[in-house]
């Protein structure tokens, strides 16, 4: 039953989810490693992404093309207004380390139910970015699996080079390494943390809207992915970006070869095992501790 | 160019700087020497503008500086190379330079500065694509110091940089600040080698438990009982 069509397959959707899961968790160690705080609310930007375009394109009738950037840009926005407002205040106060957490924990509930509240909890369908499908070498896959994979490629590849070679990028990772001197240099790091937290933001959304149409728009469609997410980054290290990359692939491709040979039921516990042997021969992850 | 008057800085409620007046001249190496713990880094953090000031002024160039945020202080000249080198270790050597010329005045020109500071420290030249981390302490320190003059200060603020290198080294770091003082720029050096910071420097000053306890030029220090005494161990 099990042969080189379906394995590919599988190898296949591994990727597609994995990219996913690489895009969620960069934002997650993005945050992380400027910032030193964990968004809890990382899941519902996620969300708000789904239901971003599901509104643009259900109800405004736009096109998907027009309606991502448009999710991306109003999703910024907010998450500039969050941190401007609800985080920033807290950073540098006596114990901001736990209140800035839980402020997040904060937003991310808040939001939920604001969506669960006003847009109700059924299951809404999103069209897909590419319809269709495609044959090849016996194994046929969607249009838009292979956009998911192109876009978080092509994303996360932009991001990489922009950190490496922009004047923001390199004072983004300036304030991550060593904020007092980058403040030294000139660096406004808390423009950078606002900057920091609203790309992440960004990138959740991006992820939601990318997945919206394979999974369903729900309020509580965030949680799952941003447990996957926070496996994903202690796996490959938190902070690391590489790190959150590679740990992507590795927990999205453990995860579609175990539904294949092992039944759907294993998946999870496939991961979180995966999870507690890296913990237990490199506790700070694979990649944790390296610089970026 | 820089100019202090009746600083008095708090930690808190403890009270860490006690009536600081100093100035820095034109176009001079100035020092501010003392043991650890006497305050030194701490003037220096409130001239940078990370630690807040409550009574007493500092003028830049006739810009009040207390009314200036810290990451725009650069901005006016002031560049500040601060105590344990502080580089970005997972950048490169050049990418570590670049961020010193993040601010706006000279990102433009940064390739012709790159350049400039290459000349002044050929090792950095030889290294501008390693992973900083992985340089050794003398070579972090000339990075330190060449990240500093990235944006072209006016005043170049160095904060212990003979801390933990060989005297070889420390000689070397000693010679390249005469240096870079010829090429125009002022600089004051904050040193817990007192010995070899005065024989560099024209001026200098002696802090002490948060007060300035000795103000003279830098001979008469050298051969001061008191700064013998206590720092020389003669």
């Amino acid at each position: 039953m099990t042969n080189f069509p379906v394995i590919f397959e599988q190898i296949v959707n591994g990727l597609v989810l994995g990219s996913m899961y690489a895009l969620v968790a960069s934002g997650l160690t993005l945050i992380w490693g400027t910032m030193k705080m964990l968004n809890f609310a990382h899941g519902e930007l996620y969300m708000l992404g789904g239901f971003g375009l599901y509104f643009a394109v259900s109800l405004l009738h736009l096109p998907p093309w027009t309606s991502v950037p448009l999710v991306l840009a109003a999703v910024f926005i907010l998450a500039v207004l969050l941190e401007k407002g609800l985080i920033s205040p807290l950073l540098g106060r006596p114990d901001w380390d736990v209140s800035a957490v839980v402020a997040t924990l904060g937003i991310g509930i808040f939001i939920q139910n604001f969506a669960f509240k006003f847009w109700g909890g059924d299951f809404q369908e999103v069209p897909y970015m590419i319809p269709g499908t495609v044959t090849s070498l016996g194994v046929t896959l969607a249009w838009h699996r292979l956009y998911i994979l192109g876009l978080a490629l092509a994303v996360l590849i932009a991001f990489w080079q922009g950190m490496k070679k922009t004047r923001f990028g390199l004072a983004l990772r300036a304030t991550a390494q060593e904020s007092e001197a980058a403040t030294l240099m000139g660096i406004p790091y808390r423009k950078i943390y606002t900057l920091t937290f609203s790309i992440s933001a960004s990138l959740a959304a991006l992820a939601g809207t990318a997945l919206a149409p394979i999974f369903s728009v729900n309020p509580w469609m965030g949680s799952g992915p941003l447990i996957k997410a926070f496996i994903v980054v202690i796996l490959g290290g938190l902070g690391s970006f590489v790190g959150a990359i590679l740990g992507g692939f590795i927990i999205g491709i453990s995860e579609s070869l175990s539904v294949l040979f092992l039944g759907s039921g294993w998946k999870d516990l496939i991961c979180f095992l995966l999870l507690i042997l890296v913990l237990v021969f490199k506790p700070a992850g694979l990649l944790g501790g390296k610089e970026w | 160019m820089l100019r202090i008057d009746n600083l008095q800085v708090y930690y808190g409620d403890a009270h860490a700087l006690w009536d600081i007046s100093l100035h820095v001249s034109q176009s001079e190496i100035c020092t501010l020497v003392g043991a650890n713990g006497g305050g030194k880094t701490t003037l220096l953090k409130a001239i940078c503008g990370l630690l807040a000031v409550r009574e007493g002024s500092i003028f830049f160039d006739g810009v009040d500086l207390l009314a200036v945020k810290a990451e725009k202080r650069v901005d006016l000249g002031l560049s500040m190379c601060p105590e344990g080198r502080k580089i970005f270790p997972g950048m490169t050597v050049e990418e570590n330079l670049a961020v010193g010329a993040y601010n706006k005045r000279v990102w433009k020109k940064k390739g012709g500065l790159l350049e400039k500071n290459y000349e002044l420290f050929p090792k950095l030249r030889e290294r501008r694509n390693q992973v900083s981390g992985t340089l050794s302490g003398g070579e972090r320190q000339m990075l330190a110091i060449a990240r500093a003059l990235m944006s072209e200060p006016k005043l170049l603020i160095l904060d212990e940089p003979s801390l933990g290198l060989a005297p070889k080294t420390v000689e070397n770091v000693m010679e390249t600040i005469k240096t870079i003082n010829k090429t125009g720029v002022t600089i004051l050096l904050v040193e817990q080698n007192v010995n070899i910071s005065l024989q560099i420097s024209q001026r200098g000053y002696v802090i002490e438990s948060g007060r300035i306890v000795m103000h003279e030029s830098s001979d008469v220090l050298l051969s001061s009982p008191h700064v013998k005494q206590a720092y020389l161990g003669l």
